[in-house]
């Protein structure tokens, strides 16, 4: 995903999904319309993702400190589980 | 101006003379009601069974009747326009009248039902802020990049939809100046004089 510039398709590409790119940034949130003075730390992820007919769609999301490392905790099982196979 | 009466609408409306003044008031009553409720089959029902006449003649009485006044409330039509193309039905002058005062009793309410009838473009409902700074992303680490998120909730049709942007505080500004800007050309001479000549 980093450094390519087209999507490589592959057999499953006719029936999912595909993840064009990944994109994520760390910010602070200081203050907001509800509440003045804000110490909040998330992580925001923009997905770019292409459908089986070649449209590519945006989604973006933010996560809250721990929900990024429960997020993270699911990638690591998943490589450790891809390394058993 | 006057009404055009298409050919079905004119056989419809003639099952009005064929019953007496109090039961074309009560169409009217109910043909005002369905505008401002909806319909109710039910209704036709009943008033076929009273009436010894099928269900379909009181119901295109009664839509008869709905769209005589709504044309003539759409149109903003003068008493006489309407006397005048009402008069080309043959009803007696009793009915005529009856017609008359039921188009002046109910027009402006049939007017402002008619305005909510509009195309309806998402509009403000409110808006949430939050100041957020940026510390960093997969391309670049150790920043200190200040960005307003925003969530813009719209209303349309009754039901709610939100949109999320993100700009840095120098576009935002620069939103602010447009806007207000746009507010500033209400006040110029020729908005005042287009909106007094409106009204």
């Amino acid at each position: 995903m980093e450094g390519t510039s087209e999507p490589v398709l592959d057999a499953s590409s006719r029936v999912t999904n595909q993840l064009i790119d990944f994109q994520w940034k760390l910010g602070m949130a200081v203050s907001s319309d509800s509440c003045r003075s804000l110490k909040y730390p998330y992580v925001a992820v923009m997905l770019k993702v292409m459908d089986p007919a070649g449209q590519v769609k945006s989604r973006s999301f933010e996560m809250t400190i721990p929900q990024f490392q429960n997020f993270y905790r699911q990638f690591k099982e998943i490589a450790a589980v891809i390394e058993t196979v | 101006m006057l009404l055009d009466l298409s050919e079905e609408h004119r056989e419809h409306l003639a099952f009005l003379p064929r019953v007496d003044s109090a039961v074309v008031a009560e169409f009217g009553r109910i043909a005002v009601e369905f505008l401002r409720r909806g319909s109710n089959p039910k209704v036709y029902e009943g008033a076929a069974r009273k009436l010894n006449v099928s269900s379909d003649t009181v119901q295109h009485g009664v839509e008869g009747l709905i769209y005589l006044l709504t044309e003539s409330s759409k149109l903003m039509i003068s008493e006489l326009d309407f006397q005048d193309s009402v008069f080309v039905l043959g009803f007696s002058e009793e009915l005529n009248k009856l017609l008359l005062q039921l188009y002046l009793d109910n027009r402006k309410e049939i007017r402002t039902i008619l305005s909510e009838l509009a195309p309806d473009l998402p509009s403000y409902h409110s808006l949430e802020w939050r100041l957020d700074v940026q510390l960093a992303s997969r391309s670049l680490r150790q920043q200190i990049k200040p960005a307003v998120t925003m969530k813009l909730h719209l209303n349309q049709n009754g039901e709610r939809a939100t949109e999320v942007l993100q700009t840095d505080p120098a576009t935002l500004l620069h939103l602010v100046q447009q806007l207000e800007q746009a507010l500033e050309e209400m006040k110029t001479n020729h908005c005042r004089r287009v909106v007094r000549n409106i009204k």
